[in-house]
């Protein structure tokens, strides 16, 4: 509690002092992702050296004043006036890009919040992975498990109690003892005695185990919150989020496909060549990737040749007679991603069956209601989705301009009852065919 | 009033057995609950309590294995593949050839699995055409049975010893011979070289032999024309011909659309020139003995016994004014026919053609003399541009084959894309002497006939794995380019020459060897050629070369050359001496048996028969005395032996209109493997509930029987025509023909045809006149009102908006092939039922051809003519309809119909209708009641009795329970399971991905978007498709054609195919009178009603 407390005033504090300093190193970082980490790393060498403190470097080697930011903008202009520039191009064969558009104070900024960073190994939080999620389910069901047995016991209990005090009174009362009434007869005299209510109780009951069934029936095949293990725990959250790729990097055949691919490995190597991760667990779940392509990262990398595939287990199956194609969606009707997988830049974990409800939650996504990946979450999308708004001409699309004008000249009056709504559906113009998805 | 089709000679005499199978779609006495109890079914003898019982338990056992998810895998690639997208098909250019077809192709690829074959219709000699097998040779190449790794002495081994060991003995053996089918690869006639040099040119022999073989065209060339030899044999040429050029198209006996030659270029030549809207159309007769796809589409066809070959050309040889001396005796129908063919041929002069199918040399230089006189070599045969197929040197191999037998065996045979033991007469004997040969290699895919006789086998690679180069035509190159992986641990027949000619090293699955060897000697030849000289340089022109597959050079035209008349004067015919003749031919499927174990073209219905999974005898039904003619699935047909000399055949026997009488016909390429060899599980008889039937020696039983035992070798040249005695046999044979199957209910409306002079010089309703129906107008008139005005149903409002899918269909350009049929199969993965299923009617093809048979005898059902004659009388009557009748091919498939009778009767709304016109069927929710099958009026609907990916009676012969066959399954279409209703869905994954891909790019859709299989893969260009409502699309401009009609348009079920009037280039008296009465009959009906409406009208007036 206390160290909430202080982190609190510390950030407001923060807040107050440093709002100048602060603005300039969020700019540094965002600046630092888009320009320079493709290359480079904080505090390790890749295809481009380390950048932790290499002003300091730039100034211990003897380097003239100023050249650092010359060479950022375009290294030659540096290496034609500083001797020290001409030693640093011969770090790597690989030359480095011009960036002729960062000013100055940018190209500061950068360096601020890189020298801002702390080493990973004196650092533990914000880890994704050191995060796991606690599984509360299990210990939950033991405690019932654990309640119901004390359950049984006191009734147990309060029963012989019960009987041994029924006995009791009996024997005060002078009254024949009857030892051989047993739990099951006395149950039956019960049960005659308050008759319209045992039978009000098991009709209830009987309804509601059937109620229950259907239930459960209408539950068959549905994979809300479906979330197989995996080979390797790949946190979504660090690239989609923290790093902000793109999905369509790594899913790139989504828009030329109707799969939207897993990354081949190939891909993953594009920047994990460079990234071998910080902490052991990163290092060990990265190692998976290098094995896979056959890289050997020691010394100077390279690839051994021996490679062997990584077996995922997949999450979003839909079953052999629908056909479903990601380039259909994404590329020709800009449904975002996040509409059907949700917003998978806070996914800490690999890919789960968003339920509709978190995928409600999301902001921008046409709110549905029914379960997710059935085929009524299908067809009710395709209800509310608009292929465009007002006319199809609006859409400036060779195709949809080519059915706007058959619908003009066919059939109007259609065509007027499709845009009541001020839009024309996926829906109107056939998405509810069976043999759109069903062949 | 209207010709009669029909489809047999039960329909046309209307049998009991006929009628019933006509009316009782779905056969009651091979019921589920039935064949559920069937105490035959070892495994489910269970009655029909116990059946509820699994009944119940499946479905809780379903219930609670649904709860859980089954966990499924997905594995990205390491390194992908720069071509290659996950979900979308690649396309590769490349050739195929087996020694016995050619085509230039495209491959469809999914994830590096090829899956179809199309035609290449961009570049090639073959102008997009191919046949069946080449469409199935796709599911070939998954076939389990394949060697998977060399042989030696029977066992596997490794290519290290056998290497070691071949090229010692072949270099210490004192005579080698190379045997090989004919060799069009200039690449492997350069490794073939490279063998001899190395072990000995002198020493070293070649011999190309070909199953069918063509050498009489050769041998007569040669005499014919001094100075025509080909470079390597030195044997005659076979020039090329041109179809396209040809007013009038003589041939005697040459089965040029299905397998003479090269169909796959003469088929589209053909249907280039039957074009009754282009400037001329051509004429064909045809003089032949079996009824053939060729024979069936000529205007005028002569029935001719083999032996009269000589008589026809010699009679027509005389019209010329060349005396030959050979007898020209003809019976009076030919004679009538032939003199017809003789005065077209005078008309058109040079531009006719003559083609003989004989393989005897002396007929073949009477048709070059007949050519020559009539100067087709100026115009359609070219010299200058020969054909290199089929150079089989029969004389050699004939003597080959004796030093065999006899044991003066050479002391190393390379046997390579042969198979003699299975394709000799003398094959079991030639096979004995295989086994004493030293060294014995075969380089065939499976462990077959000859195969597994050697002592070693280095198989070789499917076409479809391996690098090649082809020259079949002198002026034309292609390239073969792999399109998968090796499946197996084997090796180009290419490489392995190399290797042993020393020129290479052994590299394993990513071997380069053959690649590198083809690469180079285009570089060094091919380049060099001055029409390649737009090209910098050889790289960007072996690129071009290799995504084209093909390449042309500088041709020569035409040009006259000198007949030698000398060769007129040595002259030696066949004799036939038996009281039978008989002909050998090829099935469109079957061909010369390389695919036998393909259960795709096992189960592709004949064209012309219409039998499945079996060969017969075919006769013609006017001479079937005692025998049964009518077609009975439960007791079959009598079989009969053939005798030729020795050899004995017994087949049942097959009724097929047409058959020259005294003739019968046997198919080639049947009874394979019966020795227990490997060659594919699909290639033997299964039993009804799986497993196979097995011969005296517990070895399976083959399809069918090996007729190639009656080929003989005759004046120099292999024969494929004799003579024999046939015995009938009072046993039964079961087959399963589909011919009957499926019928229209005598609407025989289906079919429209007229001849050329009626549509040249009549208005349209004289050969395809309107569907009218009586309406009341408003004053309670009777007036005629076309079929659109009439609705039972509220309208689809497909003509209005998006798209309409629509087909047209040419019966003029449809000659029945059947790679339709295939291509659908191979699309749609329609599954493979097997003979037993296929004789209950519940073969599952999506789109069937109807042969229909036409017979003038009766104008129209129900007015047969009246006579007295007995059975038999009637069938010996010349006029006898079933004696050569005329026959119409007819794809049928469903039509897609915007007022469906199906989808009105299905309980559970599982056919619906689409706003884009399509029927369309959603599996999942059929319960398989089966009312929209009965409710079809054009009864394509297949109902899918069994599951048949799992199901045992089809363990042997459905792709789809072999984990390799699945592998030619099309991922983007649903395996559909046991109980549902199939059909043709207009191949909508197609048109949804070309609708896609116009999205993306932001266009219209277009013709160049949309195919459907079978349009895609017709020789003749028959089928087009497309959308209707796209004005300036093919079919929108097919289907508003005067041709253009729709199969029962009366019932108004307003379909979205239509098909297009077959016309006839012929002289047909009784036609043209059905269709002037037709006409007039319109014409007087309209004046008749004409007067009615003025006299009511009067009466009107008068009651005003």
């Amino acid at each position: 509690m206390f160290r909430d407390i202080s982190k609190w005033c510390f950030g407001a504090l923060a807040l107050l002092l440093f709002t100048g300093p602060f603005k300039a190193q969020a700019q540094g970082d965002a600046l630092f992702k888009a320009k320079c980490a493709t290359c480079h790393q904080v505090f390790k060498d890749g295809t481009g050296p380390k950048l932790y403190e290499v002003r300091q470097k730039w100034t211990d080697g003897g380097a003239a004043e100023g050249s650092i930011f010359q060479w950022v903008n375009n290294w030659k202009n540096a290496v034609a006036i500083d001797p020290y520039a001409k030693t640093v191009s011969n770090w790597s064969e690989t030359a480095m890009s011009a960036f002729p558009e960062l000013s100055k104070e940018q190209i500061t900024s950068i360096f601020d919040w890189v020298d801002s960073q702390e080493q990973a190994t004196t650092k533990n939080g914000g880890d994704p992975l050191s995060v796991s999620a606690v599984e509360q389910e299990s210990s939950l069901s033991w405690a019932w498990i654990i309640m119901g047995v004390i359950f049984v016991v006191i009734i147990l209990a309060v029963g012989g109690v019960r009987r041994q005090l029924k006995a009791a009174s009996s024997e005060m009362e002078g009254k024949a003892i009857d030892d051989d009434m047993t739990y099951t007869d006395e149950l039956k005299q019960w049960a005659w005695a308050n008759r319209k209510v045992v039978v009000v109780g098991i009709i209830s009951i009987v309804l509601g185990l059937v109620v229950a069934l259907f239930l459960s029936l209408y539950s068959v095949g549905l994979v809300e919150n479906y979330q197989p293990s995996q080979p390797i725990s790949f946190p979504h959250s660090v690239h989609a989020g923290t790093n902000a790729i793109d999905c369509k990097y790594c899913h790139n055949s989504v828009t030329k496909s109707k799969s939207a691919g897993l990354p081949t490995v190939n891909v993953c190597m594009n920047c994990h060549k460079q990234i071998s991760g910080e902490t052991p667990e990163q290092q060990e779940q990265i190692q998976k990737i290098y094995d896979a392509a056959g890289y050997d990262p020691s010394g100077a990398g390279r690839y051994t040749g021996d490679t062997k595939e990584i077996i995922w287990n997949r999450v979003h199956v839909l079953p052999d007679h629908v056909y479903f194609n990601h380039s259909q969606h994404v590329e020709v009707g800009g449904v975002d991603c996040k509409q059907c997988h949700g917003d998978m830049e806070k996914m800490m974990e690999t890919a789960k069956v968003q339920t509709i409800e978190d995928l409600n939650k999301v902001e921008g996504n046409i709110q549905l209601s029914k379960t997710t990946l059935t085929m009524g979450w299908c067809i009710e999308c395709h209800k509310e989705k608009e292929i465009s708004n007002g006319t199809l001409d609006t859409k400036k699309d060779g195709y949809y301009d080519e059915i706007h004008k058959r619908l003009m000249d066919g059939d109007k009056e259609l065509y007027g009852k499709y845009l009541e709504d001020g839009k024309v559906t996926v829906m109107e113009l056939g998405g509810w065919e069976c043999a759109k998805c069903h062949y | 009033m209207e010709r009669k089709y029909w489809k047999d000679i039960d329909e046309l005499k209307e049998t009991s057995s006929f009628l019933e199978s006509r009316d009782q779609e779905f056969p009651v006495e091979n019921s589920v609950e039935e064949f559920l109890s069937d105490e035959n079914l070892q495994e489910s003898s269970a009655g029909r309590r116990d059946f509820l019982k699994f009944l119940g338990f499946t479905v809780a056992a379903a219930t609670v294995a649904a709860c859980e998810a089954p966990v499924t895998k997905a594995i990205p690639y390491v390194n992908k593949p720069e071509n290659v997208t996950p979900g979308m098909p690649t396309w590769y250019a490349s050739t195929y050839y087996d020694g016995n077809s050619y085509a230039s192709i495209v491959i469809k690829t999914r994830e590096g699995r090829p899956i179809l074959i199309k035609g290449n219709k961009d570049f090639g000699i073959t102008h997009g055409n191919m046949n069946p097998q080449i469409a199935a040779s796709v599911l070939s190449l998954y076939d389990s049975e394949r060697l998977t790794r060399p042989r030696i002495n029977g066992v596997g081994g490794s290519y290290s010893d056998l290497d070691k060991n071949v090229i010692s003995e072949l270099k210490s053996a004192k005579k080698v011979v190379i045997l090989s089918n004919t060799i069009i690869s200039p690449s492997m006639n350069e490794a073939i070289l490279n063998l001899g040099e190395s072990i000995g040119v002198d020493k070293t022999e070649h011999i190309q032999y070909d199953a069918v073989s063509y050498a009489g065209i050769r041998n007569a060339n040669k005499i014919s024309f001094e100075g025509l030899t080909d470079e390597f044999t030195g044997s005659g040429i076979i020039p090329s011909y041109d179809f396209t050029k040809a007013k009038t198209v003589i041939s005697i006996g040459a089965d040029f659309l299905n397998s003479w030659l090269l169909p796959t270029q003469f088929s589209g030549q053909y249907g280039f020139s039957r074009n009754p809207d282009g400037e001329w159309m051509s004429k064909h007769f045809h003089f032949e003995s079996v009824m053939s796809i060729t024979g069936s589409n000529a205007d005028v066809r002569g029935m001719i016994k083999p032996s009269e070959q000589k008589n026809v050309l010699s009679f027509m040889l005389k019209a010329f004014g060349v005396n030959t001396g050979v007898d020209n005796k003809l019976n009076p129908i030919t004679k009538k026919k032939v003199e017809e063919a003789i005065s077209s041929l005078k008309t058109s002069g040079s531009q006719s053609l003559v083609v003989c199918g004989s393989n005897e040399t002396s007929l073949q230089v009477l048709t070059n003399k007949l050519n020559s006189v009539i100067g087709a070599y100026k115009v359609t045969i070219n010299v200058n541009n020969p054909i290199h197929l089929f150079k089989s040197e029969d004389e050699k191999m004939g003597a080959f084959v004796e030093d065999i037998i006899k044991g003066t065996v050479p002391e190393a045979v390379i046997f390579y894309g042969v198979n003699p033991v299975y394709t000799l007469s003398n094959g079991s004997e030639f096979g004995k002497g295989v086994q004493k040969i030293k060294t014995s290699v075969s380089m065939s895919l499976y462990a077959d006939e000859t195969a597994s006789l050697c002592k070693y086998v280095a198989s070789d690679l499917h076409p479809l794995e391996s690098w090649n180069d082809h020259r079949p035509v002198e002026n034309h190159f292609s390239i073969a380019q792999p399109t998968i992986r090796p499946l197996h641990s084997t090796a180009s027949a290419l490489e392995s020459m190399l290797v042993w000619a020393g020129k290479a090293k052994r590299a394993g699955k990513d071997s380069k060897v053959s690649y590198d060897f083809i690469r180079g000697l285009w570089e060094e030849k091919g380049f060099q050629d001055p029409s390649q000289d737009k090209y910098n340089d050889f790289e960007s022109y072996w690129n071009i070369i290799v995504h084209n597959s093909s390449a042309n050079m500088i041709g020569v035209a035409p040009e006259e050359v000198a007949f030698n008349s000398d060769s007129l004067k040595s002259l030696k015919f066949k004799e036939y001496p038996g009281d039978r003749e008989i002909v050998l031919y090829q099935k469109a499927g079957m061909g010369i048996g390389l695919q036998a174990n393909n259960p795709w073209l096992q189960e592709m219905p004949d064209p012309m028969t219409k039998v499945t999974w079996d060969n017969c005898i075919t006769m013609n039904p006017v001479e079937m005395d005692g025998y049964a003619t009518t077609f009975d699935q439960e007791n079959g047909l009598n079989l009969a032996k053939v005798k030729v000399g020795n050899a004995e055949l017994t087949l049942p026997v097959y009724p097929l209109p047409g058959q020259t009488p005294g003739t019968i016909g046997i198919a080639l390429g049947y009874g394979r493997g019966g020795n227990g060899e490997k060659i594919g599980k699909a290639a033997y008889q299964t039993k009804e509930y799986g497993g196979y039937e097995m011969n005296e020696n517990g070895n399976p039983k083959p399809i069918g029987q090996n007729a190639f035992k009656l080929v003989n070798i005759s004046n120099g040249t292999f024969s494929f025509s004799t003579s024999g005695s046939i015995e009938r046999l009072d046993e039964m044979y079961p087959i399963a023909a589909t011919q009957i199957h499926s019928t229209v209910m005598g609407r025989h409306s289906v079919v429209r045809e007229t001849t050329l002079d009626i549509y040249k010089s009549k208005d349209k309703q004289a050969y395809n006149p309107d569907h009218t129906l009586q309406k009341l107008d408003e004053n309670g008139h009777h007036v005629d009102a076309p079929m659109k005005d009439f609705d039972l149903w509220d309208a689809h409002p497909v003509e209005k908006i998006g798209h309409r899918w629509a087909m047209t269909i040419d019966l003029n350009s449809c000659f029945g092939c059947g790679t339709c049929l295939i291509a659908c199969q191979a699309e749609n993965n329609v599954p493979v039922v097997g003979k037993t299923e296929v004789r209950k009617g519940r073969e599952m093809h999506w789109l069937r051809i109807d042969r229909y048979f036409a017979s003038d005898e009766e104008a129209t059902i129900g007015l047969r003519k009246k006579h007295n004659k007995s059975k038999m009388e009637w069938f010996a009557d010349a006029e006898n309809p079933a004696l050569n009748p005329k026959v119409v091919h007819q794809p049928m498939m469903c039509h897609h119909c915007n007022h469906a009778p199906c989808e009105t009767v299905c309980p559970v709304a599982a056919t619906t209708h689409s706003n884009e016109g399509l029927n369309q069927m959603t599996y999942n929710r059929c319960i398989g009641t089966r009312y929209c099958a009965n409710n079809c009026p054009y009864k394509v609907r297949r109902f899918n009795w069994f599951n048949y990916p799992s199901y045992k009676a089809q363990a042997e012969i459905n792709p789809a329970q072999d984990d390799l066959g699945r592998m030619v399954l099309n991922p983007d279409v649903t395996v559909r399971t046991r109980g549902v209703m199939e059909k043709c869905s207009m191949c909508v994954q197609n048109i949804q991905a070309s609708k896609l891909k116009a999205k993306v790019e932001g266009r219209a859709v277009t013709d160049q978007d949309t195919s459907s299989a079978c349009g895609d893969a017709c020789p003749a260009g028959a089928i087009t498709f497309g959308d209707w409502n796209d004005i300036k699309s093919m079919v929108r401009k097919s289907a508003d054609d005067k041709r253009s009609y729709q199969a029962l348009e009366e019932i108004g079920v307003k379909p979205n195919v239509w098909f297009k009037v077959k016309v006839r280039n012929e002289e047909n008296k009784e036609l043209d009178a059905l269709q002037v009465v037709k006409e007039s009959h319109h014409q007087g009906h309209e004046d008749a009603h004409g007067a009615g409406h003025v006299s009511e009208g009067h009466g009107e007036h008068s009651n005003h």
